[in-house]
């Protein structure tokens, strides 16, 4: 039973991992809370479907979510946030609670606001030493861990990965060391739609496509970004797995209704003892 | 000619100039329909709403009520209780309209219900909760369920479950009033029967797994599991228990086992499970009526979707009990929906034949497209139980339960 719900909890946590680092992603350069990250989710779980619907395989699906997630985000740099920078905090996050809303009204009036689902094989679990494992929550797993190696090779082993973390410490060092903002921000932007993309492309997998169903997971991912230490990439994932395994595993003992509770008790223990989050770094006020 | 300033200040003033009784005649009688377009009810919501615009628009043809025409205000609630108040506000504050219809969810009403009181004037709804029969919620007698109540389809499973034979159910609830009313109801009568209660589990809505709930109650070795569920629960519920492997059968209610589950899940999946509905009034005029309507309306059969059928009803009984009532007071059009819905009296299966026979003085009792709708005391009514098998991914009516 235990490893049961530990490996749900996993993939539970890898999905809220991925959006949570599309919320850091934004947070730790942009620096505003991204209220869009969800329903781009959802845009890349509407363009996964098509593509699966269309051609019957899951990579092409994950590649039409990344491509479709990362335009929506793109165009909501372009078109809202781009213009609105260096906006007071309050003003970006009002306009991506907008941003999100124009997503989720286009979603609905193009797919209808009856569920859809992927049509994949259903088949019986893996015996592997006693636990019992679904196949797709393995490939779903190995699809999550493809797409963080990626995403922290973009962010570490490139030079525009370098140039972004550069902007993320210090925006205006980053300038008069002749980094040019536009292509950082491009480039952010982009990774960060095909994380949310991804993730949209797993939930919906796993349980069904809705235009609703990103912006009902945003709060989660928001706990994980604020608990891996808001603008850390490599703590928002931590922080998605530990809430995910928390919630699934915690349900013989505290009961199934208070297993989302549980998962936001375990957010507050861990600020009170360490207010930066998990990964995060104190940051001075300018 | 063309429209100028001066010209339309003028036409302005002059229809001011109008006798008072002119302009009183244009005045109409508004309604809300206020419905799940969107969310988890949005498979039902549109034909409701446009069944009860259609039986408002045949209700203005026969001459509306008391002479005043019907206007229909249409609002969508989202399938989400938050939603439903801001567009019951709306309804209420902006429009000022006389009656609220069709409100689905038991959240949703149960939310709606206190506005309604407070403006006094009738909410009609489809949902299931029992709380919405008894004060506080129903404590002014303005509500009208047009639905089996959530306690009489949990009754409906326990009859069920006797007659298919199963020993040991387990039971599953939505975190909902409507999802915990229909398990309560079962586990009730089942115990009433003298039988004993098995592993009971109440989950979260928008979970990405079910599994940890559904490993509780298969590791009890139920026979059959008694759902509470609505349609995306049930959806990720029976993908992840077809993968555990382990055989058990499921007493669902219709709402959420219903075709769009079939075409989600395949026919392997949902083969065997019994979906549980309350039955449309099917060889009634007024479904007759009803069903042409719809098929115009939406381009399917009008059985497609019980809901639109108790829409259908609602504009008829309140049009119907406006006529009855001779005003357009909310207390008397309250006191006289019983009069024209309930028995005895003349059987009338629509507005005009209904309109006709109260101007000649007689006593009608509405037959209804949904039900023979006769409200109790508490303004519920006793429908039928429709008993679906999925068999290859169709829906076989094996039997009616009554209770």
């Amino acid at each position: 039973m235990f490893g049961a719900l530990l490996v749900a909890g996993i993939v539970h946590g890898l999905i809220i991992g991925l959006a949570a680092l599309a919320v850091t992603l934004v947070f730790g350069i942009a620096r505003f809370p991204n209220a869009a990250a969800g329903d781009t989710m959802t845009a890349g779980a509407y363009a996964g479907l098509l593509a699966h619907q269309a051609s019957g395989s899951l990579a092409l699906a994950g590649g039409a979510a990344v491509a479709a997630s990362g335009a929506v985000s793109l165009l909501g740099y372009l078109l809202v946030f781009r213009p609105l920078a260096r906006r007071p905090v309050a003003s970006l996050l009002v306009a991506a609670i907008g941003v999100a809303f124009v997503i989720r009204a286009v979603l609905g009036l193009i797919f209808g606001h009856q569920q859809q689902v992927f049509q994949v094989p259903l088949a019986w679990p893996i015996e592997f030493m006693g636990l019992r494992i679904p196949p797709m929550d393995l490939t779903l797993a190995a699809v999550a861990a493809c797409a963080l190696a990626a995403a922290f090779g973009v962010l570490h082993l490139t030079s525009i990965g370098r140039q972004m973390r550069a902007v993320a410490d210090d925006p205006d060092l980053a300038r008069v060391s002749g980094i040019r903002p536009l292509r950082v921000m491009v480039a952010l932007w982009l990774l960060a739609g095909a994380a949310a993309g991804i993730a949209g492309l797993m939930l919906g997998v796993k349980t069904v496509v809705s235009p609703e169903m990103g912006w009902e997971g945003l709060l989660t991912a928001f706990a994980a970004a604020i608990l891996g230490g808001i603008g850390s990439p490599a703590g928002a994932v931590l922080a998605g797995l530990l809430l995910g395994i928390a919630q699934e595993v915690s349900t013989p003992y505290v009961g199934f209704t208070y297993k989302i509770a549980l998962a936001f008790v375990v957010m507050l223990a861990v600020l009170l003892v360490r207010p930066r989050g998990l990964l995060g770094r104190v940051e001075g006020v300018r | 000619m063309s429209l100028t300033r001066r010209l339309v200040l003028g036409a302005a003033a002059g229809t001011l100039a109008v006798p008072y009784v002119v302009r009183a005649q244009a005045e109409t009688f508004r309604i809300g329909a206020l419905n799940p377009i969107t969310g988890a009810g949005s498979p039902y919501g549109t034909g409701m709403q446009r069944m009860i615009q259609a039986a408002v628009e045949a209700i203005n043809s026969a001459g509306g009520v008391n002479g005043r025409r019907i206007e229909v205000f249409a609002e969508d609630t989202q399938t989400s209780p938050q939603a439903a108040v801001l567009a019951a506000k709306k309804l209420i504050e902006v429009n000022r309209v006389r009656a609220i219809l069709g409100t689905w969810s038991s959240g949703v009403s149960l939310a709606v219900i206190p506005l309604t009181n407070e403006a006094d004037i009738l909410l009609m709804h489809t949902s299931g909760a029992p709380a919405l029969s008894t004060p506080p919620a129903n404590a002014k007698n303005l509500g009208y369920r047009y639905q089996a109540t959530n306690d009489r389809f949990g009754r409906a499973f326990a009859e069920i479950a006797v007659r298919e034979g199963f020993r040991r159910p387990a039971t599953m609830a939505f975190n909902n009033a409507s999802g915990i009313g229909n398990t309560d109801g079962f586990r009730r009568a089942w115990a009433a029967k003298g039988n004993q209660n098995g592993e009971h589990v109440v989950y979260e809505p928008n979970q990405p797994s079910y599994r940890a709930e559904l490993l509780r109650v298969l590791s009890t070795r139920p026979d059959v599991i008694v759902m509470g569920s609505f349609l995306p629960d049930t959806t990720i519920i029976l993908r992840e228990w077809f993968q555990t492997g382990t055989p058990v059968k499921w007493i669902i209610p219709a709402w959420a086992a219903n075709p769009q589950l079939v075409q989600a899940l395949g026919p392997a999946v949902t083969n065997g499970i019994i979906a549980v509905d309350s039955v449309s009034n099917e060889g009634a005029e007024a479904f007759t009526a009803y069903d042409a309507a719809y098929r115009r309306a939406m381009n399917q059969p009008g059985a497609s979707n019980v809901y639109a059928a108790m829409t259908w009803d609602m504009a008829n009984t309140l049009a119907l009990a406006i006529e009855q009532a001779k005003s357009f007071e909310t207390a008397a059009i309250n006191a006289a929906i019983r009069r024209v819905a309930n028995p005895p009296g003349e059987a009338v299966s629509a507005f005009a034949a209904g309109k006709a026979a109260i101007a000649a003085g007689r006593k009608i009792n509405y037959e209804g497209a949904s039900s023979v709708l006769d409200f109790d005391e508490f303004g519920d009514v006793t429908p039928d139980f429709g008993v679906f098998f999925i068999e290859n991914g169709q829906f076989n009516r094996r039997y009616v339960v009554k209770i």
